[in-house]
């Protein structure tokens, strides 16, 4: 549904975004991941046609958003960053207003606008000023412009920034039920975010995109070696070593914590086969009892901090 | 067009929401009958000296002229004053608080934004200058003959001089997210246009009559005295088309490739 070909955008001499690609399909919900200062707003406002990229294309249905800029824009809702919308009008003032400018005909705008206060659950704010309203509000009130017009994509700039936890719960809510029928860019530096809404990530790092994929792709082709947790009881930890030593693929084991009886140990291995069998007849045959064994997965978080940290130490060698 | 009309019913609103614009229309409203009244009472103050003993010339001197046509002149130099309060929000402060960002995401393109702005800052000055007319009323109570021309004339010349104002204004508000340093560029600008018509006095014919030209109120003087030259009428409408494209060029110049 859109695509983004080759795009890099120059701030003056800074390059902000370098060679990007990328495609969306129709009611994909894709995660722009990155820390601060990675490329995310810019890349999110190539995406809304607030500036053109300096280099490639953006198409929107095979249609370039330099042709026809309005009539690309009117299919796109975006939420910015910061939310600021105009303190002195009240909300559904303010709501009608985004309806007119976004040339919704006008026996329909009082519907749409009715439909969108209910969507996001602002009908209880309606009258009241938008200078009076709490963050939490605000950003409802953003997501409901936003949604004006039905726009077929829309785009979430950091939606939960700023709000307390049960405000991001409840935003999280409205973002995961909107996203499921409506094609979803959102851009976060908040891992669970992502891991929960997302069905594809793209991870930005100092204007490139270092990685792509599902939550568990990403998963999969990070873990370069294996890691097993083992939770044992009895015997003498000397033995455990030694025993679990004698696997070839094992690289090395490192006690995590001890309480009275119980010991909990991390395998790290190879990548391979499963050995999970191998290490529970081991550590049987050496005398423990086993009390839990399973394979550790990467955190989205993990993944997320090795891709930002290689980057840094390859940019600094 | 749909979307300056909506921009401009918009800004039109939050104008008068704010207290920055009851403040200017209460200000404005006061210096002018400041003015009226003076006017008034010089035109009476004459008119008695004149019984004492007759100037030269005194028979030249009409009702209209004497207040109606001063008194807009001296609306023309209120100008310098009110114009910076009503363009320094216009689009600095939809930049500071980052509605333009929203703005530039709406079907909209950028001209609409930008005629959609200038138009509510000119339907703003209409509404600051639409009470003084009742003066008119005034004058005519105070004695039958009202000379049209002066007060079509003048009223024509103050808007014309104040869009062009404004365009400078509006310009000015695009350059920068402070309310303060747009009021003070577009302030310290129109002293300036307004000091010219002085300062080329001092500089060689050839360039004084040359920078003359550009001085405002060289072209704004004759109005109210109810002379409509197309000179003067070109002058004011190529300044405002001319600060309004610069305006534009500033809008755009985010849509530049480097």
């Amino acid at each position: 549904m859109i695509s983004v070909e080759n795009v890099s955008k120059d701030y003056g001499r800074q390059r902000a975004l370098y060679n990007i690609s990328f495609e969306v399909k129709r009611g994909e919900v894709l995660g722009l991941l990155g820390p601060n200062g990675a490329g995310k707003t810019t890349m999110i406002r190539i995406l809304t046609g607030f500036f053109p990229p300096t280099e490639g294309k953006v198409r929107l249905d095979g249609k370039d958003f330099s042709k026809s800029p309005a009539r690309i824009k009117s299919r796109i809702g975006y939420l910015p960053e910061t939310v600021s919308l105009y303190p002195d009008f009240r909300v559904d003032e303010f709501l009608r207003w985004v309806a007119e400018v976004k040339r919704i005909p006008r026996k329909r705008r009082k519907a749409d606008v009715e439909e969108k206060m209910a969507c996001c659950g602002v009908e209880a704010v309606q009258r009241r000023l938008i200078s009076h309203l709490s963050k939490g509000y605000l950003q409802r009130v953003g997501l409901a412009q936003a949604l004006i017009g039905d726009p077929d994509v829309l785009v979430l700039d950091e939606p939960t920034n700023g709000l307390d936890p049960k405000q991001i719960i409840e935003i999280r809510e409205l973002i995961q039920e909107l996203g499921r029928e409506r094609t979803l860019i959102l851009s976060t530096h908040i891992l669970p975010e992502v891991s929960r809404v997302c069905e594809r990530v793209l991870i930005l790092n100092q204007g490139r995109i270092v990685a792509q994929g599902t939550p568990a792709d990403l998963d999969r082709g990070l873990r370069d070696r294996q890691e097993i947790l083992v939770r044992v009881a009895g015997g003498a930890a000397a033995s455990l070593d030694h025993a679990l030593r004698s696997i070839p693929e094992v690289e090395s084991i490192e006690k995590q914590a001890s309480e009275d009886l119980t010991a909990t140990y991390l395998v790290r291995m190879l990548p391979g086969e499963d050995l999970r069998p191998e290490i529970a007849r081991r550590v049987v045959e050496a005398g423990f009892s086993l009390l839990e064994l399973k394979t550790k997965s990467l955190s989205l978080e993990d993944i997320f901090l090795k891709l930002v940290l290689t980057e840094e130490t390859t940019e600094a060698v | 067009m749909t979307g300056s009309w909506a921009l401009l019913k918009k800004d039109f609103a939050s104008y008068f929401r704010s207290w920055v614009g009851v403040l200017t229309l209460f200000g404005f409203l006061i210096m002018s009958g400041i003015f009226f009244t003076l006017f008034v009472l010089g035109y009476g103050q004459l008119s008695l000296e004149a019984a004492r003993q007759a100037y030269e010339g005194i028979g030249d001197i009409t009702l209209t002229g004497f207040i109606m046509g001063a008194f807009l002149l001296n609306l023309g130099v209120l100008l310098l004053f009110l114009v910076p309060f009503l363009s320094m929000r216009s689009l600095a402060e939809e930049k500071r608080s980052g509605t333009l960002e929203l703005l530039y995401t709406y079907p909209l393109t950028d001209f609409e934004i930008v005629l959609g702005k200038y138009l509510s800052l000119l339907t703003q000055l209409f509404l600051l200058f639409l009470p003084t007319l009742t003066y008119v009323l005034v004058v005519k109570f105070l004695k039958a003959k009202v000379d049209w021309g002066i007060i079509a004339g003048g009223s024509l010349g103050f808007i014309l001089l104040g869009a062009s104002f404004l365009s400078l204004g509006l310009f000015f508000s695009s350059l920068t997210e402070n309310q303060i340093i747009a009021s003070g560029l577009t302030f310290t600008s129109l002293m300036l246009l307004w000091m010219l018509e002085w300062l080329v006095g001092f500089l060689p014919p050839v360039w004084s009559t040359r920078l003359g030209g550009l001085a405002p109120f060289a072209h704004f003087r004759d109005f109210p005295l109810g002379i409509v030259d197309l000179t003067d009428v070109s002058y004011f409408l190529c300044s405002i088309v001319f600060f309004f494209f610069l305006t534009l060029r500033v809008v755009e110049s985010r849509n530049w490739k480097a």
